[in-house]
């Protein structure tokens, strides 16, 4: 299993290259991404999401998941697949920089409640994701459609994110005795979950569609990004890696 | 003017403020600022090592204001959001409620329920939470805060054949004035409940003799946050389901 992950990576990131030019190539490479984590959940035997490793190559997949059906919608969809295919490609990147974690789990986290916590997770986080891209791409080429988009697409993710968050919630509850611990990450998801509460109130008024509501979009992914990994390396909390 | 005209001025003025999407956006942002200053300051401050041990609302109490001073501002600022959600859903429901999409009004208030709902269950769980750790030995009993005891008659372990604890588990009897009340298994994941306390089981050792950490717990506000979650995910999952058929329609 040692060259395994270097080698779907290497053709997955092929696929995507190739995607540039022609877009079914990019289906090739979700596939390949696909097939790594079949293989490191038949693996472990569980479903891989333990871990920088796992989780990197978790969110990777998931913006492309995602970003396919989502770019249907969309006139120009190589536009938009050329930044999330970089993205994807990226996040891929680091997860193969990371060490994976095969060790068996903490009997704490062998609960269905801690497998769809994480999972709707970083589901969410991949819409959030896909939501700063085309705030950006609303931003540079203001096409219609974008930012209208990026609206369905992040409540989408908020759905997702405020399930996760009930989920953990009772997974917390049963297994330390409160659904809430008063640690830096808890209060990193509740200033996610805020921030996006935030921009969906906002986008009902009119002065907030547009460019400030693209712009709100940019900067949630932001946050996403320090809630997954900056509290997770740098503070100590109840999701360290 | 008199003074009855200019009491009814403030008071409509009071209630725009508060019927106000603008007014929710600015408490959100206020409330995110003081969320993200506390976030900075709890990594960094020893006292917020206690926070975890005693309900909120005494280790605030307990604590000098130069460091409770943002958790003080947020409870203002959930308060003044409570009454503006209350007031703005209120409204909604009266202004819209002969409209043809019932359902699609509807959502974001039921959503707004679970919101408050939440909030309720920290309200409650920041009064009177209560929560104990203690190490305990195969058959030695704990006197629960309700009065009756908790034995622990055996601590079970599974382990590989590397030394690694799989798992753990501990077998546990209720007693009150010396009559039992039942048994019961705790594992991780799976706490045993005695009138609203909760028994769990946090980690085991085997030598130089079995010995089980335990933690009881009592969360007032569990059953309310739960009711909260089903609000909003129903909420949620309406509002999504109509805003697609909506599409549809118009597509």
């Amino acid at each position: 299993m040692h060259m395994t992950p270097l080698i779907i990576a290497a053709l997955s990131v092929a696929f995507y290259a190739f995607g540039y030019y022609r877009m079914p190539f990019v289906y090739g490479g979700v596939l390949f991404q696909v097939a790594y984590m079949v293989l490191r959940g038949m693996e472990l035997g569980r479903l891989p999401l333990v871990g920088p490793h796992d989780t990197l190559f978790f969110l990777s997949t998931s913006f492309m998941l995602f970003a396919i059906p989502a770019s249907f919608s969309l006139k120009n969809r190589q536009r938009f697949m050329n930044p999330v295919t970089a993205m994807t490609v990226c996040f891929m990147f680091f997860a193969m920089l990371a060490r994976p974690q095969s060790y068996p789990l903490p009997p704490v986290l062998r609960t269905f409640w801690f497998e769809v916590h994480v999972a709707f997770s970083f589901f969410s986080y991949a819409l959030f994701g896909l939501a700063a891209v085309l705030g950006l791409l609303y931003l540079v080429y203001r096409e219609e459609g974008t930012e209208e988009l990026q609206y369905k697409i992040i409540l989408v993710g908020y759905f997702l994110f405020s399930v996760a968050m009930i989920f953990g919630g009772i997974w917390a509850y049963y297994a330390w005795g409160t659904y809430w611990l008063w640690t830096p990450k808890e209060l990193w998801t509740v200033i996610l979950w805020l921030f996006y509460s935030l921009y969906l109130h906002a986008r009902l008024r009119q002065w907030w569609m547009g460019r400030p509501a693209a712009l709100l979009g940019i900067a949630g992914f932001v946050i996403v990004l320090f809630t997954y990994l900056g509290v997770s390396l740098l503070m100590k909390s109840s999701h360290a890696f | 003017m008199s003074n009855e005209l200019k009491k009814t001025g403030i008071l409509i003025k009071i209630l725009k403020f508060f019927l106000s999407l603008r007014t929710a956006i600015w408490l959100l942002m206020a409330l995110l600022c003081l969320l993200l200053y506390g976030s900075v300051v709890m990594p960094v401050s020893e006292e917020f090592q206690a926070l975890q041990a005693v309900p909120l609302f005494q280790w605030m109490t307990e604590n000098s204001p130069d460091i409770t001073w943002w958790l003080w501002a947020a409870i203002i600022v959930c308060s003044l959001l409570t009454a503006n959600t209350l007031l703005c859903s209120i409204e909604s429901v009266l202004k819209k409620r002969s409209a043809r999409q019932w359902m699609l009004v509807i959502s974001p208030q039921v959503v707004h329920i679970g919101f408050l709902f939440i909030l309720l269950a920290h309200l409650l769980s920041s009064y009177s939470s209560f929560r104990g750790t203690a190490v305990v030995y195969e058959d030695q009993g704990l006197r629960l805060p309700n009065g009756s005891d908790v034995l622990f008659r055996k601590i079970n372990v599974d382990m590989d054949q590397t030394g690694y604890i799989k798992d753990w588990s501990s077998d546990v009897e209720y007693f009150k004035e010396g009559r039992s009340l039942g048994t019961d298994r705790i594992g991780p994941n799976s706490p045993s409940f005695e009138h609203g306390l909760g028994i769990y089981i946090k980690n085991v050792q085997l030598k130089p003799y079995p010995v089980a950490f335990v933690e009881v717990s009592k969360e007032p506000g569990a059953v309310w946050a739960l009711i909260g979650g089903i609000f909003f995910m129903a909420g949620m999952t309406t509002l999504l389901l109509l805003k697609i058929k909506k599409e549809e329609v118009m597509g």
